[in-house]
């Protein structure tokens, strides 16, 4: 019974503890302002009514940051002013009192000004590539004076100008912001890309729409003569490389030239085109030859081969010794009119002793003649075997002995 | 008399500032190691008390050095500017000497004439001339002199007990302390511990009648009444050594020097390298070394027979690595840290009271009384002639050999550098000099940006820096492979260092630079070539830096200034007296000790005549064998290595004397032939060594095989040629050698290529780029990539094409991850790529993994050089996959691409071809990269070849590659999944540019090879233009 006693006591001081505390909470601090929803820059203003104690901040937080104010208080009213720096932020606005015993709390809804300022916008990646798969896309936020995006649902245009295309779309925003992809087109070019929103323009963007991967060509050679005189430069050119849709490739793409010759030899020459054409040269053969030519841009496009044949220039040469054996005169080299060889042609002497090699000179012809010196230090007493190689040709010359 | 103003020195005074007050102006700052003490001081002239410096070497303290001469430079350039402050110190530094010695002297030999003698003849000394004007070693001057000046207090401090001398001796060695901290160390060892003897002996000679009373006893019974005084100064003195710098000595601790030691000449052989034997041996002793009988003979007399130690050793240490003895008294670590120049520096200061008593006998003393009795006045005079004449010489051949023997190169202008850098935030990357000398140290100085590099060696942290025994990237080509090696590293991969720019004075190092990436920005007006990497990260804003605490950074900024205002509080009472001679003073107690000047040995009259004529046959033999090597005609051999050497040196009049003038080469012709030639050998590369081997020599012909070792930025070049000699009245000529006489079809012939040109910034603005400025990254794919093992090293290999429609930079980045997917290795593709790729061009690449050369310090160093030595790295664990990244960026340099590459022979060793420039522009260094591929056409390898001639336009340049042996090459991973470009999957790219690629689509033209491991090889060409047109 006793005990049944303490509980009620119990319950009752504890429900009367509640009812003083809910009473003093209700009692003590009071919103008085009934707005709560503004517009950015509009000076924003909390009342509150008190009983007794004054001794309170405001605890203020927006997605600008936050802030504790102190209020001004004039005939029981708890006044804050929101500073602008604050309130001028367009979304909601989280305010709490801060007092000893309650807390009230709320939030404020501010809202962006109706008016534009300005169009922020954005526009990646610079430069995209014809056939109508890739694409850029300009991203435009519309602010109002204050900074604030423009309430959502807000209409922009976004229009861009390809050609004799000029298209308009129009987007709406939607958490603040509105984007729109734009495909490119088969053709490459340049697309200048605006925006509009409550009749303010965007200043101009432009993405480069630059050619798609090569297809097949084909090559050709250009040269003075087909005669294999080694002097000679032969030019190797492409047809005018453009992509699936048409476009002339962009300048400086690089092609290789593939030669084979007949040995299986192979020689690499490079070109990179200008207006869709790559020009390529090498040098001639120096000796009668077969060149394949096949070009290439690894990966994605390449010509078929031709074939180029060059002629023997030099038909035959004289080699001749002087007295002591020592001096090996080599020419007149005579080229296909019976001109002497521009100077330096390659002229090789490998010399022999005991049918082993013990040197290889290389000399240059000047006005179609060479000269080898053997000296007497190097080679010494005994018997040699020359064989002297050029433009293809050779010739040998046994049993020079040496005393 | 007594108390008038010694002339002597008066006059010593007046000739030294007017002799070197004014001759620092031209010297001072083509010093070694003045301008890094200007560096210090700018430090200290923008935060006193933060001893960290960002500038240098990624951060640095410097409280690695004593600060007081920094301080004070800093102190009063905020009067006239830093160089006014230095300037001011340099001849503080020179009174301080003069007087020094003054003092010093007057405390040997106890006679002021004798001791004005000394302090006019220090004024000339050349071991003073070589350390100022030379080595600009200011702290070090300033210490020794400081102690000299402490010296006199200590011996009274010793005599007399007196606590004054006690105060003044410690303020002074504090003074020092702060000033340069090796100095008071080995001072104690070398000045004041025979010092110490003196005084126990002049003590002890009190005791006695004569000197020759002294025993041991008698010396024992003076040191121990001495004791207490001397133990005390010891441990006073330590006190000071070690608290007034303490910071210095707990930054040492706690970062100890663990480099490898770096060569100094003072270490060397002196009779292998003269030169070295001649800075560091004959310039500091000069004359002295004429007199080294009289010294040793005074100095091992009773009294100062711990001087006689004393001198003997740092005699014997002075002679460096030429007798094994310093090595094995310091022991290797300390040999290997220490400049011995100093020891003889000291010597030589330590000489010079006894120098100026040998002059004072001679001018006017016993000395001159004795030859003119025994050889007459005449003998007199012209001896006289003759040491003063040699005198005089070795001081003017000592300020001019910095004259005739630049130590750095023409001073550059810093002005266009230090607007470079605070142009368009370029200070917001580190910046490296290249060529620069210590003038590196002045632009630091002049400048907010940071530097990779720095120039006092002792402060590096980098474990790439601290493991070479280089001072400077900046002169790394004379460091030989440790400091080509350090360099590549630091350009292969920058970003790690965030270094963007480097400005060249030095053309050598151009080719390296741009097989590395670099590309070059533009030539300032100063004629400083600026190159840029692209793709590196600018520096963060936040830098780590080591802190220390507040109480060592009040004692570092504080405790030096206040050292000088006590020793001046202390010793300005002397000074004044002594100078103005305000009272008569009693004479100091050491001048009791007076020497005998009436009786000149005869003995040793004899032995200095002897010395004399040794030294003279010593010095004629040397001048005879210089001329022997030197004399360019005088024998087959010596005209080679005449001839190379002035090939080397660019000396090429020099170079045609030697040809044989009957072979009509004219100076013209020969001159226009050297100009056509170009490439790594003739324009970059440094002749390293040379030897000959003479095939046959008859009395007017010979034949000579002639190999020589080139140094080039790229890599080492071993060369043999054959070359002729002719005998013409006695001389020997080199027969000239063959040119290229190809003639090129066209003489004017035109070429069209597409050029680039990145506007950048298009408004002009200070602010960060606009974003519709910034280019969209150049589209890279990786065609190929894998992993791959040879020869016990790890490599990336494969093929990558710039798939984009602009030209690209391209930069490859390779990480090594094993099984559990530890990082295990990074690194980036060094000249196994070529760096700029033109839209749709396809490079092979190898990335090397290549560790910090001789990083633990007890591996060998190679003796020989190369600069493409690879330190293959050391990985505790099996790679397993890989990770490369990409990073395309829009450059329009370097993309001259007009070189064909032609294969006429291969055997199963070499491949042999032309290079044929069908181009515009000269090919200074071309550069092969060669891919080889298995049966399958599958890649296994990228190999390279530096070409060693350029190609001139329109002509070619045969070449003869040596194929890799066949050892097995492992292919240890072939996944691509983590291939990256630009940050993104390769695959998603490649699938979305080039999503119908034809795959292997050019492996029918990879030319067929005989080797034992690998069927087939694709060739490619890098070309460096050096002059572009």
């Amino acid at each position: 019974m006793i005990k049944s006693i303490y509980i009620s006591l119990f319950v009752f001081i504890l429900i009367c503890l509640v009812s003083i505390q809910t009473k003093s909470l209700e009692d003590s601090y009071v919103l008085k302002s009934n707005k709560s929803e503004f517009i950015a820059g509009e000076h924003v203003q909390l009342e509150f009514g008190y009983n007794t104690d004054s001794d309170v901040m405001l605890y203020c937080s927006n997605s600008y940051g936050s802030i504790l104010l102190d209020p001004e208080i004039s005939a029981k009213i708890l006044k804050f002013n929101i500073p602008d720096s604050i309130s001028k932020k367009s979304g909601v606005l989280n305010w709490k009192l801060i007092a000893k015993t309650n807390n009230l709390q709320g939030s404020i809804n501010v809202k962006p000004k109706p008016s534009i300022k300005s169009l922020e916008s954005y526009l990646g990646p610079p430069s995209i590539e014809a056939g109508g798969t890739d694409y850029t896309m300009l991203v435009v936020i519309p602010t109002d004076d204050l900074d604030n995006p423009m309430a959502d649902s807000t209409k922009v245009q976004i229009k861009h100008q390809f050609l004799n295309n000029e298209i308009s779309d129009t987007v709406s925003t939607l958490h603040g912001f509105t984007y729109k992809t734009i495909n490119s087109y088969k053709e490459s070019g340049r697309i200048l890309i605006s925006s509009e929103c409550l009749d303010l323009n965007s200043k101009e963007y432009d993405v480069n729409v630059m050619p798609a991967i090569p297809t097949n060509f084909t090559i050709k050679a250009e040269r003075i003569h087909n005669y294999a005189d080694g002097n000679q430069i032969t030019t190797f050119k492409t047809s005018q490389i453009i992509d699936r849709f048409n476009n002339v490739v962009s300048d400086g793409t690089f092609v290789t030239f593939f030669i084979t010759d007949q040995n299986g030899n192979k020689t690499q020459t490079y070109g990179s085109t200008i207006n869709g054409i790559a020009t390529a040269k090498m040098l001639h053969p120096d000796h009668e030859e077969q060149w394949s030519v096949k070009a290439y841009i690894e990966g994605m496009a390449n010509s078929e081969t031709i074939t180029l044949g060059f002629k023997q220039a030099i038909s035959n040469f004289e080699a001749a010794l002087s007295d002591d054996n020592r001096t090996i005169t080599v020419g007149p080299l005579q080229s296909f009119m019976k001109q002497r060889v521009p100077d330096g042609l390659f002229i090789t002497l490998s010399i022999y002793k005991n049918k082993v090699l013990v040197n290889e000179i290389q000399e240059q012809s000047y006005n179609g003649m060479a000269n080898f010196y053997l000296s007497e230090d190097e080679y010494s007493n005994g018997s040699y075997h020359l064989e002297i190689e050029t433009a293809g040709l050779s010739k040998t010359l046994t049993n020079i002995t040496y005393e | 008399m007594k108390n008038a103003s010694n002339k002597y020195l008066t006059v010593a005074l007046l000739i030294g500032i007017a002799f070197h007050g004014t001759s620092i102006f031209f010297t001072l700052e083509t010093t070694y190691d003045a301008l890094i003490h200007l560096f210090f001081a700018d430090h200290y002239s923008g935060s006193w008390f933060e001893p960290w410096n960002y500038k240098w070497y990624t951060g640095f303290t410097v409280m690695s050095y004593p600060p007081l001469v920094h301080q004070s430079i800093a102190a009063l350039s905020f009067i006239g500017g830093l160089k006014f402050g230095m300037f001011t110190i340099a001849l503080i530094g020179i009174i301080l000497f003069i007087t020094g010695v003054y003092r010093f002297s007057l405390l040997i030999t106890s006679n002021r004439t004798v001791a004005g003698y000394a302090s006019v003849l220090a004024v000339f000394s050349s071991s003073f001339v070589e350390t100022l004007h030379i080595f600009g070693q200011l702290p070090s001057i300033i210490g020794i002199s400081v102690l000299m000046h402490a010296l006199p207090e200590i011996y009274l401090w010793l005599k007399t007990g007196k606590w004054r001398y006690l105060a003044t001796s410690l303020s002074l060695i504090s003074v020092t302390v702060t000033s340069h901290h090796v100095t008071p160390i080995f001072g104690m060892v070398f000045f004041i511990f025979p010092l110490i003897g003196m005084v126990i002996m002049d003590d002890a000679r009190e005791k006695v009648q004569t000197i020759k009373e002294i025993t041991i006893k008698v010396f024992m019974s003076s040191f121990f009444k001495l004791f207490k005084r001397i133990i005390s100064f010891g441990m006073l003195s330590l006190t000071i050594i070690i608290g007034c710098i303490l910071p210095y000595w707990i930054n040492s601790k706690n970062n100890p020097i663990t480099q490898v030691p770096i060569p100094h000449g003072s270490r060397d052989n002196f009779l292998e390298i003269t030169s070295s034997g001649l800075v560091f041996f004959l310039i500091p002793w000069g004359v002295l070394l004429v007199l080294l009988p009289y010294i040793f003979y005074r100095y091992y007399s009773k009294r100062y027979l711990f001087f006689g130690l004393s001198i003997t050793i740092l005699f014997i240490l002075g002679t460096g690595g030429t007798t094994p003895i310093p090595r094995m008294v310091l022991g290797e670590t300390a040999f290997n840290i220490l400049t011995l120049d100093r020891f003889t520096l000291w010597a030589s200061i330590m000489s010079l009271p006894l120098f100026g008593e040998f002059a004072y006998r001679f001018v006017e003393g016993d000395l001159k009384t004795l030859i003119q009795d025994r050889y007459g006045a005449i003998f007199h005079r012209l001896s006289g002639g003759i040491l003063a004449g040699l005198f005089l010489f070795m001081t003017i051949f000592t300020m001019s050999l910095g004259y005739f023997k630049p130590s750095q190169p023409q001073k550059i202008k810093m002005l266009p550098i230090v607007n470079f850098l605070n142009q368009d935030q370029h200070d917001q990357w580190r910046y490296m000099t290249l060529g620069f000398g210590d003038q590196m140290a002045w632009l630091s100085a002049q400048t907010n940006a940071l530097s990779v590099d720095g120039n006092y060696h002792s402060a590096r942290r980098l474990p790439e820096l601290t493991t070479r025994p280089i001072e400077r990237l900046e002169n790394s080509k004379f460091k030989g492979v440790e400091g080509i090696g350090s360099l590549q590293q630091f350009l292969t991969t920058p970003e790690k260092y965030n270094l963007k720019y480097i400005f060249s004075n030095d053309k050598f190092y151009d080719p390296i630079l741009y097989f590395c990436g670099w590309q070059r920005l533009r030539q300032l007006e100063n004629g400083i070539m600026v190159w840029e990497k692209l793709n590196v990260p600018p520096l963060s804003s936040i830098l780590p830096k080591e802190d220390v605490g507040t109480w060592q950074k009040i004692l570092w900024g504080t405790v030096p200034f206040l050292t000088v205002i006590i020793a001046f509080i202390l010793n300005v009472q002397f000074l004044l007296v002594h100078t103005l001679k305000t009272r008569i003073t009693a004479d100091p107690l050491y001048m009791k000790f007076k020497n005998n000047y009436s009786k000149f040995s005869k003995g040793l009259l004899k032995a200095s005549h002897i010395w004399s004529i040794i030294l003279a046959v010593i010095v004629g033999y040397g001048i005879y064998i210089f001329y022997i090597k030197n004399e360019s005609h005088h024998s087959p051999e010596n005209a080679i290595l005449a001839y190379y050497d002035a090939l080397d040196f660019k000396g090429f009049e020099k170079a045609h004397s030697l040809i044989n003038p009957e072979s009509d080469l004219t100076i013209a012709q020969y001159m226009l032939e050297v100009s056509v030639t170009d490439g790594l050998l003739s324009s970059y590369a440094k002749l390293d060594a040379i030897s000959t081997e003479i095939i046959s020599n008859t009395d007017s012909l010979a034949s000579v095989k002639v190999f020589t070792d080139w140094i080039t930025p790229l890599e080492k070049i071993k060369q043999t040629d054959y070359k002729k000699l002719v005998k013409l009245n006695g001389k020997w000529y080199l027969q000239p050698d063959d040119i290229n006489i190809d003639l090129p079809p066209d003489q004017l012939y035109s070429d069209n290529l597409t050029k680039y040109f990145n506007q950048g910034r298009r408004r002009i603005t200070t602010e960060q780029t606009h974003h519709e400025d910034v280019l969209k990254q150049p589209v890279l794919e990786i065609l190929d990539a894998k992993l791959v093992k040879y020869k016990n090293s790890y490599a990336i290999v494969g093929e990558i094409q710039n798939i984009d429609n602009v030209p690209s930079d391209v930069v490859l980045k390779g990480t090594l991850y094993n099984d559990e997917n530890k990082k295990l290795a990074t690194y980036n593709a060094k000249h196994h790529i070529k760096h700029k790729l033109l839209p749709k061009e396809v490079s092979s690449f190898r990335i090397n993994f290549e560790g910090i050369a001789w990083s633990k310090t007890n591996d060998s160093i190679p003796k020989t050089f190369n600069p493409d030595e690879f330190t293959p790295i050391e990985l505790e664990e099996q790679p397993t996959k890989f990770n490369l990244q990409a990073a395309g960026n829009i450059s329009g340099s370097d993309l001259f691409k007009n070189t064909a590459v032609s294969v006429t022979k291969k055997d199963k060793d070499y491949l042999f071809g032309n290079i044929i420039n069908t181009g515009t522009e000269e090919v200074t260094i071309p550069q092969l990269l060669v891919s080889y591929y298995d049966a399958d056409k599958k890649l296994k390898w990228v190999d390279h070849l530096f070409i060693e001639e350029g190609v001139r336009q329109q002509r070619q340049q045969n070449f003869k590659y040596k194929m890799i042996d066949t050892s097995p090459i492992e292919t240890i991973s072939e996944d691509m999944s983590n291939c990256y470009v630009n940050g993104l999957p390769n695959e998603d790219i490649s699938d979305k540019i080039v999503a119908d690629r034809i795959v292997n689509h050019n492996n029918t033209e990879h030319q067929q090879i005989i080797h034992g491991e690998y069927n087939f090889i694709k060739l490619e060409v890098n070309t460096y233009i050096g002059n572009p047109n």
